[in-house]
């Protein structure tokens, strides 16, 4: 008898437990794909999280961490939590290749934040692209990225077209120059930049140029900057990828006792990479920046507060990660709210993003590239310790 | 041609201390290349750790970026520190990775030492992260000596003192090799290993020494580079060394002065090319010219023919 009431009460249980489990599959997101119930939805981070660019695309992370953690509290996407997964590659375009087989293999993963370099999302278009799986780079600016037919390929940073034209307008207009000298690595950002940038400056007539080459983590630019020298140049753009590299390029630049303006990309928005590092050199210097001053945002005070309670400061690469990872959560949300929820309904939910008010001060809409409408770009001068917003150029 | 004058000074500065540095590195390749016959490719890591060390040195006397003692002690204790640390490891190398592998055919040897590259890279990578260190040296020399103005040619105070470093470290491994009973020992050992043997020369000991003294050389090199441009990180160690390799190839493997040449002719010779071509050639140049010596001197600039022993 007692066996009998044991074997009931055991039996009882687990009739509970299993229809408890099916009623909550029943209530729970799935997946249209594999038909299988979402258990939780990741989200990759796909980035350079260690070398050279390791600060800023910390930067990129914890700010898209930032998103998460909001999202979670509020009870994630229809009850399901987030992960945020971080895939390293090391500024290798061989190990991101890595990270994309990975992250596509993920069966519970959604969407993509990054890679935020330019030759390295080249690397991954290809794999994201074949497994539907959505990316939002955060500063990847090379033009052809989003002219190749990929689907599921966006950005919210402007393309190194309207950056290069930007600049141009940026070196005649604001700094007066009449003869410029370009230093670019030979990686695909810098070498787009450079030649989008030459391009621009000749068709507002200065034609007198002299473009040169570096290598990156090389630590002695000495012969190509006595080059520069015998040059005599008005601006010395120096287009690199990372902060450490221009912060020698600005110091040497002023060893050799050239006079001209030192102008940095968006690699150099660093204050402890590039100011503290130039030891004193880069003061005067100017950079540009897809982001604009985010200090400056009244609807950035949260994200900033939050940011820096848990991380320190921004330089610049974080805002436009907290406002991707938002973008991809949202337009995930969009596609999970009938309950159904599948790689290829995410990418057509971003396409349709519209006018996404956020933190950059500026409504994002994605055009059917995959590509932000309208392009600013943002011009800081090195003041003591920090950046001071000087100009906006906006093509015009 | 104006503008080639007035650059062609400035590149030679750029050069001669460029060159210098690869000879340093140079020298450490050929000394283990004459005695054990194997390409010790962990060599560039042996540099690169002398880098950090003078790092950790001037990090440790530094507040704010300041240093807290006097300039010339510093620089001297940043140089001897990484000397002997890169000593240090050179030496351990050599015990736990070469060593046993002494009778092994030559391949096992360079893998092995391609094994302690990667470890040592890695080990960096680990403990010191990824990011480039910098070397805050403003205050190490004074503002009014930091860049001396000769004409239109600038050179920094940091250049003078390194080139200066390095022809002192060299002059100091030349009367050690030439004048003392180790250095003759070491000759004869390099001529011979066996025959070395039989003399009655602690041939283990020697060759310790030979990576003692080679892995100080480039861990001053490492320090020097670190003083002149600012950073160090866990990879520079890679492209260092194969540059220090190439200078000496350039010079013949196995001869010291041939080392201490090569380095000088290559640093020249990519500098010079940046004048003349555009400076995406550069490292073209380099291999270029390495091409060429081994096509027309197989044996490097000042190495000796050896004859094979049959």
């Amino acid at each position: 008898m007692k066996k009998a009431v044991r074997f009931l009460v055991i039996f009882s249980l687990m009739v509970c437990f299993v229809s408890f489990g099916v009623n909550v599959g029943a209530k729970g997101l799935v997946d249209q794909a594999s038909k299988a119930r979402v258990k939780v939805i990741d989200v990759g981070n796909a980035g350079s999280f260690t070398g050279a660019a390791a600060s800023p695309c910390m930067e990129i992370f914890n700010s898209a961490q930032v998103a998460v953690d909001e999202w979670n509290a509020k009870g994630g996407i229809q009850g399901v939590k987030i992960k945020h997964i971080m895939g390293d590659d090391a500024l290798q375009p061989s190990q991101a290749i890595n990270v994309a087989h990975k992250f596509v293999a993920d069966k519970s993963m959604y969407g993509v934040v990054g890679p935020p370099m330019s030759h390295i999302a080249q690397a991954t278009l290809k794999i994201y692209g074949a497994g539907n799986l959505a990316c939002i780079t955060t500063a990847a600016s090379k033009p052809s990225l989003t002219e190749q037919g990929y689907k599921q390929f966006f950005r919210v940073n402007a393309r190194n077209d309207a950056h290069g034209w930007n600049c141009a307008l940026f070196i005649k207009n604001y700094l007066k120059a009449k003869k410029v000298a370009i230093l670019n690595e030979k990686v695909a950002y810098c070498v787009n930049m450079a030649s989008e940038t030459v391009k621009g400056l000749k068709k507002l007539g200065i034609k007198d140029i002299l473009q040169e080459t570096i290598v990156a983590g090389s630590k002695d630019f000495s012969p190509v900057l006595t080059k520069v020298k015998a040059f005599k140049p008005d601006v010395l753009f120096f287009i690199a990828t990372a902060a450490p590299d221009q912060a020698i390029g600005v110091r040497q630049m002023k060893e050799l006792g050239i006079k001209a303006t030192f102008f940095g990309t968006e690699g150099a928005k660093d204050k402890k990479d590039f100011i503290e590092a130039s030891q004193g050199a880069a003061e005067g210097a100017y950079v540009y920046h897809f982001g604009p001053d985010i200090y400056a945002i009244p609807a950035a005070a949260g994200y900033v507060k939050k940011y820096e309670k848990k991380y320190g400061t921004i330089s610049g690469f974080g805002p436009t990660a907290y406002e991707a990872m938002n973008i991809l959560l949202t337009a995930i949300n969009n596609a999970a709210k009938d309950g159904k929820i599948s790689r290829k309904e995410v990418i057509q939910k971003l396409h349709e993003i519209k006018n996404y008010k956020g933190i950059l001060g500026f409504p994002v809409t994605f055009d059917k590239k995959g590509d932000l409408e309208g392009s600013a770009t943002y011009f800081f001068k090195v003041v003591g310790k920090d950046f001071k917003q000087v100009a906006i150029m906006t093509g015009k | 041609m104006d503008l080639l004058l007035r650059e062609l000074p400035q590149q030679l500065i750029n050069g001669l201390t460029l060159g210098a540095v690869y000879a340093l590195i140079a020298i450490g390749y050929t000394m283990v290349y004459g005695i054990l016959g194997m390409l010790n490719f962990a060599h560039g890591e042996i540099y690169m750790i002398g880098g950090f060390t003078g790092w950790w040195i001037l990090y440790l006397v530094s507040r704010n970026h300041q240093i807290i003692m006097n300039a010339a002690i510093v620089i001297g204790l940043m140089v001897v520190a990484s000397m002997g640390v890169s000593a240090f490891v050179g030496m351990l190398s050599e015990r736990f990775a070469y060593r046993p592998l002494r009778k092994a055919p030559r391949i096992n040897l360079l893998l092995s030492a391609l094994g302690v590259s990667i470890f040592l890279q890695n080990f960096v990578l680990n403990y010191q992260g990824a990011k480039p260190r910098v070397y805050y040296v403003s205050s190490l020399i004074p503002k009014s000596i930091a860049l001396i103005h000769i004409g239109p040619v600038v050179v920094s105070f940091m250049r003078i003192m390194v080139v200066l470093i390095t022809f002192l470290l060299m002059i100091l491994l030349t009367i050690i090799i030439k004048r003392t009973k180790a250095g003759k020992a070491m000759r004869a050992t390099a001529q011979d290993l066996e025959m070395a043997t039989f003399l009655g020369i602690d041939v283990d000991r020697i060759i310790v020494l030979v990576f003692i003294i080679g892995s100080a050389l480039g861990g001053a090199a490492g320090v020097l580079v670190g003083l002149l441009f600012t950073q160090v990180d866990y990879f520079m160690g890679f492209q260092a060394g194969v540059k220090g390799f190439i200078a000496a190839v350039l010079g013949g493997i196995g001869s010291i002065s041939g080392a201490m040449l090569g380095g000088i002719i290559l640093g020249l010779a990519e500098s010079l090319a940046v004048t003349f071509l555009p400076s995406a050639y550069k490292d073209v140049v380099a291999f270029a010219i390495l091409i060429i010596v081994l096509i027309f001197r197989p044996c490097g600039l000042i190495g000796k023919e050896v004859q094979e022993k049959v």
